[in-house]
């Protein structure tokens, strides 16, 4: 990518914004941006599944929940250091995602979308019961654990800038795969699976490949989100609802595109974010939620970047 | 959909992604007054126990308002409380605490309900300095983290079982305990502690299963337990389960003498089981019978009357947790005589007093700091008098409204 490209623009674009908290020192925006950072995180991850090679993930947050807890098992009894620990985390959980992958792939369609359910389930049963994992009650993080990073305060400031890291990652991944042969095939695959593969396109190994990448950075994110929050348990971790979510913000962005999933996951932050505080509508925020996704299912199906595309066709070639 | 309905939607998402950037809440920070902050379970799983907490905070406010506040230093302060909805979800936790700190200027904390999201709070709550007394969160691991400004106010998970082992040895010593708990986190982390408690105090585990939380056929665990000779039953989880197993207990005629449930036999609603509930017990952080004397606050009948007054149901144990939350920081705030946080966080580091809820006394060893000393569990019992049942404290005996009935029929 380089700095002719549109995208490349909107990436520092991005990613100045995501820094103003760190130059204002302002906590509180940095909370609210830290929790859009995940939500762009996981939702353009997604986005290559469920945009790009037309699978719907439901137990998307399974990569995200292990990622977790790899990561904060890693902190707690092995003494790794944070950053190494998430790395460690989003490498192997990308390898048990490959060979899910080779597993459940061969499903479609509506057997797809229960089997990764069913995955997500499964883990959350077995890590329930994991001793090594603290079972039912989890993982809980001592204050030590945030010492060499200059105690909770200042850890929780590398935390971020980590995240804003891998949400950059995130997007330059989307983009990446979009505009390679690899992004090509997956559109095949999305588009007419069994034409895909007769003309070439390695079907069951693409879609592997798609699954375990977009496994790979949400579980990198789970370890540093985990690690900030300093308790991991089952239920949080594993927890369908954000699943979910995250499909709705993709649905409100657009998927398919890089800039919609980051757009719908960043307005869908905003937008809860607002709901729960607002002395007036936090004790219906749910209803208005629900009304949102009424909206966007019903007058712009293909989100607000299909919107975008249809108001101003020219816009394609800007936004990815 | 007409071009102007298209302008209004994009205006809206605009609007509101914007808003959150620079949305700021209005604080209240005005002199004498105190704010005291928390996250509650508005909606989601945790609702029902959270909302009782809340009663618990905004009764004890309410009092201490219309008393002149409290009185600490010569000042008066009106006690403020700032709160928002968590969604019984961690995701939200620390952002909303961050806020609560910053921007609604929060001079004290509650946690929130349950010992994950307490844990997740707690990593800002230390950052500022700022005391959270915890409500809700009993899971021991909570506070052998290096907190300093954790303070608990129930009972930890360890000793949920405790007092009915306690109790149980007194009438039978050499007991052959069976253990049946829910598959979650809470029962999980009590059965632990109990397992271990049983052998220590001589008697014997002859069984130990854990089941899942939406078991509705106990039939095989039970047969087990017949089978294992068992003369008492400890453990449950929650409600639904704990009432199923308890009137599958009766059906089956299980020679049993001794039940104690978490959970289930606590609630009001145990009383419809009939026979099947008749002398089975319950460990509970409070009763509204138990009879405490306390050195500070309303005594459990004044404060009991206060609450069924302002809300027109029967106080749970979570309600007087959040009652005695507030009562506990008032406590220290004014044996202080300042609301500067070490100085109140030494106070409480000191506090040794009896209230209508029990003793509350707090470790101050650093590898458990905050973590509750005091306060034990009070056993309550479902007896017999006449053709209704009553619901008995009946451990500590200091506590106690009538003896413990044993053996069970």
């Amino acid at each position: 990518m380089s700095p002719k490209k549109p995208f490349f623009w909107l990436l520092v674009a991005v990613i100045a914004v995501f820094l103003l908290p760190v130059v204002t020192r302002d906590v509180g925006l940095r909370e609210s941006l830290l929790l859009a950072a995940i939500y762009i995180i996981l939702a353009t991850n997604l986005n290559l599944m469920i945009g790009f090679t037309g699978y719907v993930n439901f137990g998307n947050i399974v990569f995200f929940g292990l990622g977790g807890y790899i990561g904060l098992y890693l902190v707690t009894a092995a003494g790794f250091p944070v950053a190494l620990a998430a790395t460690v985390a989003g490498l192997g959980v990308g390898a048990i995602a490959l060979v899910f992958g080779l597993g459940i792939l061969r499903l479609r369609g509506a057997y797809f979308a229960l089997a990764t359910i069913g995955i997500a389930e499964a883990v959350n049963a077995f890590v329930s019961n994991f001793g090594p994992w603290g079972g039912a009650t989890g993982l809980y993080l001592s204050f030590e654990a945030y010492r060499p990073l200059g105690g909770p305060r200042e850890a929780l400031w590398t935390v971020y800038l980590l995240l804003v890291a891998v949400m950059g990652l995130s997007l330059f991944l989307g983009y990446a795969v979009k505009t390679s042969r690899f992004g090509l095939g997956l559109f095949a695959i999305r588009e007419d699976e069994a034409a895909a593969a007769v003309l070439g396109v390695n079907t069951p190994l693409y879609k592997a490949a798609a699954y375990s990448l977009s496994g790979v950075l949400p579980a990198v994110a789970g370890a540093l989100f985990f690690f900030k929050q300093g308790v991991i348990q089952p239920d949080q971790a594993f927890d369908l609802t954000l699943s979910t979510e995250a499909i709705v913000m993709l649905m409100l962005g657009g998927q398919g595109t890089v800039t919609g999933a980051a757009l719908g996951a960043f307005l869908y932050e905003q937008f809860r974010g607002i709901l729960l505080t607002s002395p007036v509508f936090s004790s219906f925020q749910l209803v208005i939620a629900g009304a949102l996704l009424l909206v966007t299912v019903l007058f712009l199906p293909g989100g607000l970047m299909g919107w975008l595309y249809h108001r101003w066709p020219r816009l394609r070639r800007v936004l990815e | 959909m007409t071009k102007q309905h298209r302008w209004i939607i994009a205006g809206a998402m605009a609007t509101l992604g914007f808003a959150g950037l620079v949305a700021s809440g209005s604080s209240v920070a005005a002199a004498d007054v105190v704010t005291i902050g928390f996250t509650e379970s508005e909606t989601g799983a945790l609702n029902v126990d959270s909302i009782g907490q809340f009663n618990g905070f905004r009764l004890w406010r309410d009092q201490v308002n219309a008393a002149g506040g409290i009185t600490a230093g010569g000042k008066s302060y009106q006690v403020n409380l700032a709160f928002y909805d968590d969604q019984s979800k961690p995701d939200r936790v620390q952002q909303l605490y961050s806020r609560l700190i910053l921007q609604d200027n929060a001079d004290f904390l509650f946690s929130p309900y349950s010992s994950g999201l307490t844990a997740t709070a707690a990593i800002i709550s230390e950052q500022y300095g700022k005391i959270m007394i915890t409500t809700g969160a009993s899971e021991d691991k909570t506070y052998q983290l290096g907190n300093k400004y954790l303070y608990e106010m129930y009972t930890p998970a360890s000793a949920y079982l405790t007092g009915a082992l306690d109790a149980l040895k007194t009438v039978h010593p050499k007991a052959r305990v069976a253990l049946a708990y829910a598959d979650d986190a809470f029962a999980k982390a009590v059965a632990t502690a109990a397992r271990t408690y049983v052998q220590s105090i001589g008697m014997e585990l002859v069984f130990d299963e854990a089941y899942a939380p939406s078991t509705t056929d106990f039939g095989p665990l039970i047969n087990k337990m017949i089978s294992a000779k068992a003369d008492a039953l400890i453990g449950g989880g929650h409600y639904a389960d704990g009432a199923t197993l308890a009137r599958q207990v009766y059906d089956h005629k299980a020679p049993l003498d001794f039940i104690s449930l978490l959970v289930a036999p606590d609630s009001p609603k145990f009383a419809t089981l009939g026979e099947s509930a008749v002398n089975v017990t319950a460990p509970s952080q409070w009763a509204p019978q138990a009879t405490f004397k306390p050195d500070f606050g309303p005594d459990p009948k004044t404060f009991g009357d206060a609450y069924r007054k302002a809300y027109g149901i029967e106080p749970s144990y979570h309600a007087a947790g959040g009652y005695a939350a507030g009562l506990i920081l008032q406590h220290a705030i004014e044996q202080a005589g300042t609301i500067d946080p070490d100085k109140v966080a030494a106070r409480l580091d000191q506090t040794d007093v009896e209230t209508f809820y029990g003793h509350v006394r707090f470790f101050t060893d650093s590898s458990r700091h905050g973590l509750q000393a005091g306060h034990s569990m009070v056993i309550v019992q479902w007896q017999k008098k006449g053709d209704q049942l009553v619901k008995e404290v009946v451990w500590p005996r200091a506590g106690a409204t009538a003896p413990l009935a044993y053996p069970l029929h």
